[in-house]
């Protein structure tokens, strides 16, 4: 009788697998699942409170491509998010691998320490908890007010930090730019540690300025880093909801800063149009997942970093 | 032999289906009953009713009673998100324009007269001021019991009166050309920042104070026409923008609401719109500045135009059971409902300590509401006004109707442009 004898390779591989079992049944239940629900329920005319729904195929998709939803439409949703998006990702993916950079120069462990926890600690801050205290930096008897004063050298004008839509706009983007931009400089510190001195030393014993060396050298060996945070920072911004809602509980104008997320909230949980917000839900998903798909293609080899 | 046992057989099911029919089910409320109780937070109320509460499970040792409180906000999005997974409380409240759907969607049971100690509805609608439970009669029966039925008038602070050299008695605001002419007087600034208002709204409550606004003016929501008249809505909302940074800068939505300001008595508010249960917190939070006699309410302004006299709305907050709970379950809430509304005395402490108006023929009549500081101001405003739109799609008008206030105030948008699309905003919600 033959026996079936396998290479190690593939014992490793079905070893591995059955570990990832658990994972895989995770998702399964706790992404999958709701993500098919979602879509089911996008398909029905659900209402929160009511007992019965009926099955109204893609109306509820026709209604919020074609009606404003009460004042508050997803167009204006998709715009609000895509400037929210375009304002925060691109900034803090520039800075957080310049600071990463300036941080990873400085000559000692210690000091680096202390700038890693600084710019670190707002993302372990929660975001309503940060809201609420931007919203009052940004009153007009607040800080920013004041400093936006000093620095136009004015007097008592409001540059109505709360009130005017573009301002409005660049609130939140500040706020969410503050409390992030750490959490992927140490994502960026994380990528630069693991490029090897030696590639360094090589490129100073060849007479490489610092300068050239950053284009030449850290910048190519640091893509697959850039490519996982700006993947993590877009997907981020994309599902911002927090900021946005306590500025508008606090009082500002919801269509400037209407996000889909935020829409998603209002339809569905404060207006029961649960059919409609999944919805959105769904549509945000399909974003989200081109603009991945996107980022990945266009990368598409740069992964392959050999050091 | 087969035949008899056969109809023996056929006899005993007929009469056993007969007697379970004819019998009433019985309800066992001695067994272990716990009651989930969803409302919002107060603090002088949570005091008074734990104090109920306490008292009720002693004389019910086998309830177990759970209290979830929740800021009013929350709360409603709470209950929503608990129904839709069907996993309600056994009973809660909300306000009216929030909770009416409860009664429409079937979720909410009807009120279990036996166990409230009435006959039957007209019995219980009887027991209230007219009017006052209307709004949750349907199809001849009442869904809920108020726990509170609030109108706003005017609160004001003296001392910031005569600090800006106006006489609180004769110079506070009977119009609101008035309003804007004192607020004038009232308000300082630095540059453009202000740092005392003489008023401001309660934005995002437009269904209770700017649609009287409206209505003064001939105009109306209805749930068939939506906005009607647009020329009332948009000399409505052309005075809220004249009323914001882009016309006089007397206040606007992002500042701190005027109301949370006034019981500080911090020379930074002069007045603010809100109901008699504020002089509970002013009580509560500053017993120096409610004991010194510098406040008094005045009555709800209206346009020096108007062609109606209307007040701020009221509205109410009914105590409603959840009609899936358990019948025991059920009766047992009626009965925690009973005893914390209904036991003889208690709505005189819901008004005395928490300013909270539970409209009783016996409680509006009592001397303890006559004697309550400025129950006449209310009292007036209360026979000048109505119940808050609490119809189809409720919340999305009023996010709808808030919208449009922070487009002429903060946004630089044309009061006629606005309504126009505030219109066909709420249109397209009645339609929904």
């Amino acid at each position: 009788m033959k026996t079936k004898k396998y290479s190690i390779e593939r014992k490793q591989a079905r070893w591995g697998f059955a570990f990832t079992v658990p994972c895989l049944v995770f998702f399964a239940i706790f992404s999958f699942y709701p993500i098919i629900s979602a879509f089911i329920t996008s398909l029905t005319n659900r209402d929160a409170i009511k007992r019965t729904w009926d099955f109204i195929g893609f109306d509820n998709y026709v209604y919020l491509f074609t009606q404003s939803n009460g004042g508050f439409s997803l167009m204006n949703s998709l715009k609000a998010t895509g400037i929210f998006t375009i304002g925060t990702f691109i900034p803090m993916v520039v800075v957080s691998l310049l600071l990463a950079v300036l941080i990873m120069q400085l000559r000692r462990p210690s000091h680096s320490k202390i700038f890693e926890l600084a710019f670190y600690t707002p993302a372990v801050l929660s975001s309503v908890v940060a809201a609420t205290i931007w919203m009052i930096l940004f009153q007009p008897t607040g800080l920013f007010n004041q400093l936006t004063n000093t620095i136009m050298r004015t007097s008592g004008r409001d540059y109505q930090w709360l009130t005017s839509d573009a301002m409005l706009r660049a609130s939140t983007i500040i706020v969410y730019f503050w409390k992030y931009i750490g959490y992927f400089t140490i994502l960026f510190i994380t990528g630069l540690a693991s490029i090897p001195p030696t590639i360094y030393e090589a490129a100073i014993v060849d007479g490489s300025s610092r300068w050239h060396t950053f284009w030449k050298i850290t910048l190519p060996l640091l893509k697959p880093t850039i490519m996982l945070v700006s993947i993590m920072a877009m997907l981020q911004c994309l599902k911002t909801f927090s900021t946005q809602y306590m500025f508008v509980q606090g009082g500002t104008a919801r269509e400037p800063i209407d996000v889909i997320t935020m829409n998603i909230y209002y339809t569905g949980v404060v207006n029961r149009r649960l059919g409609r917000s999944s919805a959105m839900s769904i549509i945000l998903f399909v974003i989200m997942l081109f603009f991945t798909f996107l980022q990945f293609k266009t990368q598409k080899g740069d992964e392959d970093v050999e050091y | 032999m087969k035949k008899a046992l056969v109809l023996l057989l056929c006899l005993i099911t007929i009469i056993s289906s007969v007697f379970a029919q004819g019998a009433k089910e019985e309800v066992d409320t001695n067994q272990p009953i716990t009651l989930e109780f969803w409302t919002h937070e107060d603090d002088a109320r949570q005091a008074l009713e734990e104090r109920y509460i306490a008292e009720f499970q002693e004389l019910h040792p086998n309830v177990t009673v759970n209290v979830t409180r929740q800021s009013a906000e929350k709360l409603r999005e709470l209950v929503q998100t608990a129904f839709a997974a069907g996993e309600g409380p056994s009973f809660f409240n909300l306000p009216i324009e929030n909770e009416f759907q409860y009664i429409e969607a079937g979720r909410v049971a009807p009120a279990d007269y036996e166990t409230l100690g009435f006959k039957d509805a007209k019995d219980l609608l009887n027991a209230y001021a007219d009017g006052m439970i209307d709004a949750v009669y349907y199809d001849g029966d009442i869904y809920g019991l108020p726990l509170e039925t609030t109108n706003w008038s005017i609160f004001l602070n003296k001392k910031v009166f005569r600090d800006a050299g106006l006489d609180p008695e004769k110079d506070y605001p009977k119009t609101w050309e008035d309003m804007v002419e004192v607020s004038k007087k009232i308000i300082i600034r630095d540059g453009d920042i202000i740092q005392r208002r003489g008023f401001d709204f309660r934005y995002s409550y437009e269904l209770t104070y700017f649609v009287p606004m409206v209505e003064q003016l001939g105009g109306a929501l209805s749930e068939s026409e939506g906005c009607v008249n647009k020329d009332a809505w948009v000399k409505a909302l052309t005075f809220m923008q004249n009323w914001g940074p882009q016309g006089e800068n007397l206040g606007n939505p992002t500042l701190t609401a005027a109301r949370k300001l006034f019981n500080k008595d911090n020379n930074d508010i002069a007045m603010c719109n809100t109901g008699l249960y504020q002089e509970a917190r002013i009580l509560s939070d500053n017993p120096n500045f409610y004991n010194s006699g510098e406040w008094m309410v005045v009555p709800y302004p209206v346009f020096e135009n108007a062609v109606k006299d209307v007040a701020g709305c009221y509205y109410a907050h009914f105590y409603m059971v959840n009609a899936d709970a358990s019948a025991a379950e059920q009766k047992m809430a009626w009965e925690l409902i009973k005893y914390m509304l209904l036991t003889p005395g208690h709505a005189e402490e819901y008004l005395t300590n928490v300013g909270l108006i539970q409209p009783t023929k016996a409680l509006l009549e009592s001397d303890t509401y006559a004697s309550m500081p400025y129950s006449d101001v209310f009292k007036n405003d209360f026979a000048r006004a109505h119940i808050t739109y609490y119809g189809k799609g409720a919340t999305a008008i009023q996010s709808a109707i808030n919208s449009a206030i922070k487009q002429v105030m903060l946004q630089g948008a044309d009061p006629a442009a606005a309504y126009d699309a505030l219109q066909k905003n709420v249109m397209e919600i009645l339609a929904d």
